[in-house]
């Protein structure tokens, strides 16, 4: 075999590789990205708007965690020092870098909503409280946008959806859409057992009172003749005659 | 073919006694086994997140620490034989160019296996001590030392490792490949680490390259084409990314991306066999 025919041989080799492999790699790509991010690949068009996004993923390679975790010590030292414009670039960034941790997308939106909502509503140096409370109202709106993208980041937990839920109810005092939220939750593999309640506990704080008995009869009839006890079924019993009877006292179902 | 294995063997054993005797790599080790210890040091978040940290970091000093180790292993291969002359002695003994390349990949691969093995047991000791360190602090609760314990054993951290072994077993083909093309050893270093690193934008040149029609200049298309073509897709490993997360990885994936990687060595192995065949030496 001469030198010639060596080369020729080891680049058919490599080329020929190159061309069987293809298909295989455009299937297992695709086979991933469907199991993992839930849709089968982008089009020429989302690849060309996310070009910017996937370079700076795949040029990261296997240190892609790595650098997100960095970036989320790096959030919690300024989280430290109440530097919450730096807090929340370093939490864009590390869930841009790792969308599907669901953690990252948890903490980053505990951080703006809660935190920086709060210092926010806090901060001495604007004397209008409205000025502060529009303020702190960005920080909650950043966290719940935030929360939103997690979502569909990651559709298969319910932590996100169950955290969106707490947004609203807590910093937006939206109880229909924290209902909203909690029983997306539910549709979920991974939900804790007492979330189940929190819909027909949003129901009723929205004061929909009639809804919120119909939820928790439902409940109960779901969990059967003989319910697991971390369902806590008293509980749902408990709720159940309370509703009703202060559905007794204000008959059309909502708060006055 | 048995006379074949043991000449084979015989490459692989000596290759790997020859870098066990090295003292870089021992030193890789340390510094690995150092950062795996100090990885356990992140104290001040939630449990999951505290995990997650020490997950990421021991993969990446394990990921690190063997890259350097193929590198630097696979540049001491073929380039360094030839240049201290030692390859003359072994091809005149009764033994092909192929078994050769062969053998010294095998030897490299095993130091590589070696050094996984010892790094894994480490880590796999830290994530034990982070669970006992944990329990001891959040208290004896039977749902929070089941939540700890699902992540200190999470046994999908086995699939995790396998990839990243087959991940560097394919970094370790396209060294030995680049050796056998090479006369120095930076070559063979900087080669593998270029096609490293553009492994990881394959996939996006790939799909550029397949979905930019008559848009594209010719020469970008041609560009994206050999990069897609040549280069092997390093984003597949990426379901670690996936794993550290703690989702669901199904062992179909795992096993069809280990399948890719034993097809990729054996294509580089062969292609390296034909290059080295007609070699001057």
């Amino acid at each position: 075999m001469s030198r010639v025919v060596a080369l020729a041989l080891a680049g058919g080799l490599i080329l020929g590789w190159g061309i069987g492999k293809l298909p295989w790699e455009i299937r297992m790509t695709k086979e991933q990205r469907l199991a993992t991010v839930g849709f089968p690949g982008p089009t020429a068009v989302a690849v060309r708007e996310k070009l910017g996004q996937g370079l700076v993923l795949a040029a990261l390679g296997g240190f892609r965690g790595l650098a997100a975790n960095a970036l989320m010590l790096q959030a919690h030292g300024a989280w430290e020092e109440k530097q919450w414009v730096r807090v929340r670039s370093a939490l864009e960034l590390a869930t841009l870098l790792q969308p599907r941790v669901a953690l990252f997308w948890d903490l980053a939106s505990w951080h703006l909503a809660w935190n920086a909502a709060v210092a926010a509503e806090r901060y001495e140096g604007l004397e209008s409280e409205t000025r502060r409370r529009i303020e702190a109202r960005k920080w909650v709106e950043a966290g719940r946008e935030l929360l939103e993208r997690g979502t569909r980041a990651v559709p298969e937990k319910a932590l996100l959806f169950q955290r969106l839920g707490d947004l609203y109810w807590q910093r937006l005092s939206d109880y229909q859409a924290a209902a909203v939220c909690y029983r997306a939750a539910l549709t979920k593999g991974d939900v804790p057992p007492y979330l189940e309640r929190f819909v027909g506990y949003a129901l009723d704080k929205a004061g929909d009172k009639k809804a919120a008995l119909a939820y928790f009869q439902e409940l109960r009839r779901t969990m059967g003749e003989n319910p697991d006890p971390a369902r806590q079924p008293e509980v749902v019993e408990r709720e159940m005659q309370r509703l009703t009877k202060e559905l007794r006292t204000s008959p059309n179902g909502k708060r006055p | 073919m048995r006379e074949s294995w043991r000449r084979i063997r015989a490459v692989a054993e000596n290759t790997f006694l020859e870098a066990v005797r090295q003292k870089v790599f021992a030193v890789l080790l340390v510094f690995a086994l150092v950062l795996l210890g100090g990885a356990n040091y992140f104290a001040e978040f939630s449990f999951q997140e505290q995990f997650k940290f020490l997950k990421d970091l021991g993969y990446a000093t394990i990921s690190l620490t063997g890259l350097l180790v193929g590198l630097l292993g696979a540049a001491q291969l073929i380039p360094a034989e030839i240049e201290r002359r030692t390859i003359l002695t072994a091809l005149c003994r009764p033994l092909r160019r192929w078994e050769f390349v062969v053998g010294k990949y095998l030897g490299l691969v095993a130091l590589l296996a070696v050094m996984l093995a010892i790094m894994g047991a480490v880590f796999w000791a830290v994530l034990r001590w982070k669970e006992a360190q944990l329990i001891g602090l959040e208290g004896g609760e039977a749902g929070v030392v089941q939540a700890i314990q699902a992540e200190s054993r999470d046994p999908r951290l086995w699939q995790a490792f396998a990839l990243m072994g087959a991940k560097l077993f394919v970094v370790c083909g396209l060294a030995v490949f680049f050796s056998t093309l090479a006369t120095s050893t930076t070559f063979v270093v900087a080669m593998t680490l270029l096609v490293y690193l553009i492994g990881h934008l394959q996939s996006v040149a790939r799909e550029q390259w397949l979905e930019s029609g008559e848009k594209a200049a010719w020469f970008i298309q041609l560009f994206l084409a050999a990069v897609a073509l040549l280069v092997p897709d390093f984003n597949l490993y990426s379901l670690i990314d996936e794993i550290v997360a703690g989702n669901v990885v199904p062992w179909r994936a795992t096993l069809e991306v280990l399948a890719y990687s034993v097809a990729y060595v054996a294509v580089l192995l062969a292609a390296a066999a034909c290059l080295f065949e007609e070699r001057d030496l």
